[in-house]
């Protein structure tokens, strides 16, 4: 931009946005215009007549759909609390109650959605529920971190005048943890509103989730869009004002590792492998009575709300047990064919991005807040439309999955970049040595503990991405097997489904979890330790 | 300065065969090998050592934060925790240790609620008068300069006008001039009230312009390898002072030559 073409009265970066907004909305359109007749993008001038044309239809279903994200938002939140209550003052239970609430939110949504469908009938319970589904996560996981996170004076100097865990509670910890609460509710804002939709796909009558379905059956390219484009701004928007009241409340920013760091462990192996044995056999153990707990205190019909023996006969003791496997399987393996190349490519690109930005400051100088924003953007919501664009094939697939990895990676690896110590850097400076040394001993180090917990977090996300895809555009996998049964009431099924891939989802994070370690073990140790 | 106690009568702290261990198996570390010392009611007394020699760990078992792994703490024949219940200790941390989301005055009159005593509006604003920062009453910590904050930990400490006071430190972190001031002004607000008090210093010169006593530790596992009475003509005589001071660095090379032959059989020949 040289000097010559900046207007008055504007200062240089807006100035620089609006060429950019500008430049980006031109091409857009161009593209549009060439693609034309091919069904896969509408260009702005379009997107922007279907709002004005359906603006009454689009505002209600937003409406409907706004209200059930905000109840979904509400009670998410309330439950994350509770459990974050339950573990600051029964500290013990920590370990447990993060293992249970990892398994909850590995529940597949895509299944989740119909069996809530069948419990509650008609109306806004499942979306509700799903939107609470999709945010009491990652509001727990800061808070847990958040109520720990305070100097080790503070609390001494409570207990100096022999007070305990309760007065440690409201003078230190509340308060101590608010900042990290209030930066899980502004991730849980967008999170909200993609469960509400993830649970109109599932057979609403109302809600632009509804809306997004009906127009991606019927090829209404305008509408995909628009309705796309609507809901990330809806989801921007969401996360912009909540970070707009944090920044007022709170005056820390807190460090956004989204894990809960292990206990200062037995240092012998035996011994922690022990410990992990324990907890796995523990959860699994409740996991299952929760489950035969919740169906028989609400005394659900057994035909479409399955006990554990269902599922283990159906899988194991049944004659077609083998048989059932085996459809389980394909549909697995199916699904995996894309889950891992799109997880493992979205992975890659978020760190090469956050290195590329890093080794060219030039670049990314306002990439962050735009990554953070499209971060908040519920990418299934716009799942539908890369569709469009890339087709049904793997290419769509992988790209919806790593779309859906690439920004929480690209984010967590920029802020994680950011974590090394200035004086590390000045040190490396003295000796002149070139900025790719400094990323290989310095950089790269401070960012991967962020970097993991980006990756474990996104196992979750990753599956989500896949079963929608499959669900409504691919037809394969799991995704389509879950969406299958349960239009043909094959409830045996569907529940073996869930169990297979909540399992997946977990193994796949403890996975990832494992591979930390080992890496963290030799490049950061003292990350490891409390 | 004519003024009303800070602080309330000190009593004998006696401490018997303390030991403390972390860790166990492997990773054991002995932090204090058995341990015995008494400090006389009402007096100041400075424990000065080599970094990790456990001075600090005896800190905190007396305050009660840690528990021995062996032995015994008696303050006037009461255990820590009956001093804490009876908010009776008072404790400044090497960090001033401040709640970020309370203002100084805030930050003062938790210490009372946390004591168990009445809220007193009056005493608090008088105690931050006191340590020089009136003006401050509504200031957040993070708006302080790092001398600023020990004077607000130090006037939380006073506002309970505790029976033992215990610095870890309280000074260890802000620059050498602030440090001289801080040492000027500060001690005095508890000096002659009676009240029992123990600092953990780095700086033997400050250990000899403040305390009664000043106890030198060896290197871990530590004993005891200088115990020097201040007498109190030492504060107005410089060259007496001096003379001390050299008497402590002289304990203090002891400490840790003896040492350094346990560890290196070899340098000792």
């Amino acid at each position: 931009m040289t000097p010559a073409l900046r207007l008055p009265f504007v200062p240089e970066p807006v100035f620089r946005q609006m060429a950019a907004m500008l430049v980006t909305l031109a091409l857009w359109q161009l593209a549009a215009m060439g693609l034309a007749g091919r069904y896969m993008l509408a260009g702005p001038v379009e997107v922007v007549q279907h709002i004005l044309q359906n603006y009454g239809l689009l505002s209600r279903a937003l409406w409907v759909t706004f209200q059930n994200a905000a109840w979904g938002f509400v009670a998410g939140n309330l439950a994350a609390i509770g459990l974050a209550l339950i573990v600051a003052l029964v500290p013990q239970t920590r370990m447990l109650v993060a293992a249970l609430a990892l398994v909850v939110f590995c529940l597949p949504l895509v299944a989740t959605g119909p069996i809530l469908r069948v419990l509650y009938g008609p109306g806004p319970g499942p979306q509700i529920t799903l939107a609470a589904l999709a945010v009491y996560y990652t509001t727990f996981i800061p808070l847990l971190v958040g109520l720990r996170a305070a100097p080790a004076s503070w609390f001494d100097l409570i207990r100096l005048y022999g007070r305990g865990a309760w007065t440690v509670f409201v003078q230190v910890r509340v308060m101590a943890s608010l900042p990290y609460l209030l930066a899980g509710l502004q991730i849980a804002a967008p999170a909200a509103f993609l469960g509400a939709m993830v649970g109109e796909f599932t057979g609403a009558d109302r809600g632009i989730g509804v809306l997004a379905l009906r127009a991606m059956r019927g090829l209404d390219v305008e509408a995909t869009w628009a309705i796309a484009l609507i809901a990330a701004a809806v989801s921007m928007l969401a996360y912009g004002a909540i970070g707009r009241i944090t920044r007022t409340k709170a005056d820390t920013q807190p460090e956004m590792l989204m894990a809960v760091k292990p206990e200062p462990s037995a240092q012998l192996v035996s011994a922690r492998v022990f410990r992990i044995v324990m907890l796995v056999a523990l959860t699994a153990a409740l996991v299952i009575a929760l489950w035969w707990a919740l169906m028989e205190i609400f005394a659900l019909n057994r035909f479409f709300a399955k006990r554990p023996d269902d599922v283990w006969r159906y899988l194991v003791t049944a004659p077609t047990a083998q048989a059932n496997r085996a459809v389980l399987w394909a549909a697995t393996s199916a699904s995996l064919e894309y889950l891992i190349p799109g997880y493992l490519a979205g992975l890659a690109l978020g760190v090469a991005g956050a290195l590329a930005l890093t080794l060219a400051p030039a670049l990314g100088s306002g990439v962050l807040p735009v990554a953070i924003a499209l971060r908040s953007v519920p990418i299934v919501t716009t799942a539908p439309l890369i569709v469009l664009a890339l087709g049904r094939g793997a290419a769509g697939t992988i790209t919806i999955v790593a779309v859906m990895t690439f920004f929480p990676a690209l984010v967590a690896c920029l802020q994680g970049l950011r974590q090394t110590p200035g004086q590390v850097l000045d040190v490396m400076r003295l000796y002149a040595t070139n900025p790719v040394t400094r990323l290989w001993y310095a950089q790269i180090p401070a960012m991967l503990p962020a970097f993991f917990a980006a990756a474990r977090l996104s196992v979750p996300a990753a599956i989500l991405a896949i079963t929608v895809a499959e669900w409504l555009a691919t037809g394969r996998g799991l995704g389509a097997l879950m969406a299958l049964t349960a239009s043909t009431s094959d409830y045996n099924l569907l529940w073996s489904a869930i169990v297979v891939v909540t399992l997946g989802a977990c193994i796949g994070y403890g996975l990832v979890s494992m591979v930390e370690r080992a890496v963290l073990v030799r490049v950061a140790p003292e990350q490891l330790r409390n | 300065m004519a003024s009303p106690a800070m602080t309330r009568t000190g009593p004998e702290i006696r401490c018997t065969d303390l030991a403390k261990n972390f860790g166990k198996g492997a990773t054991l570390l002995e932090a204090v090998a058995p341990l015995s010392l008494s400090f006389a009611a009402g007096q100041m007394t400075a424990l000065v050592g080599p970094s990790g020699c456990g001075k600090s760990t005896v800190l905190r078992m007396i305050a009660g934060l840690e528990q021995p792994s062996a032995g015994q703490i008696l303050l006037g024949g009461q255990t820590p925790q009956d001093m804490q219940r009876q908010g009776a200790l008072a404790m400044a941390f090497q960090d001033a240790s401040l709640l970020p989301w309370r203002s100084v005055r805030g930050n003062v009159a938790l210490a009372r609620k946390l004591a168990r005593l009445p809220g007193d509006t009056a005493a608090v604003e008088d105690i931050i008068a006191r340590v020089g920062l009136s003006g401050f009453e509504d200031a957040r910590p993070a708006e302080l300069s790092g001398g600023m904050r020990q004077r607000v930990a130090i006037a939380r400490c006073l506002i309970t006008q505790p029976r033992v006071l215990l610095l870890d430190e309280p000074f260890g972190a802000v620059d050498e001039l602030t440090r001289a001031r801080l040492n000027l002004e500060l001690p005095p607000l508890w000096q002659a009230s009676g009240t029992t008090a123990l600092m953990v210093t780095h700086s033997v010169r400050e250990a000899v312009a403040l305390a009664d006593r000043v106890l030198v530790f060896s290197s871990r596992p530590a004993r005891v390898v200088g115990d020097i009475a201040i007498p109190a003509e030492a504060r107005s005589d410089t060259a007496l002072q001096g003379a001390l001071v050299e008497q402590v660095n002289a304990a203090l090379a002891q400490g840790w030559s003896d040492h350094a032959a346990h560890a290196q059989p070899w340098a000792a020949q």
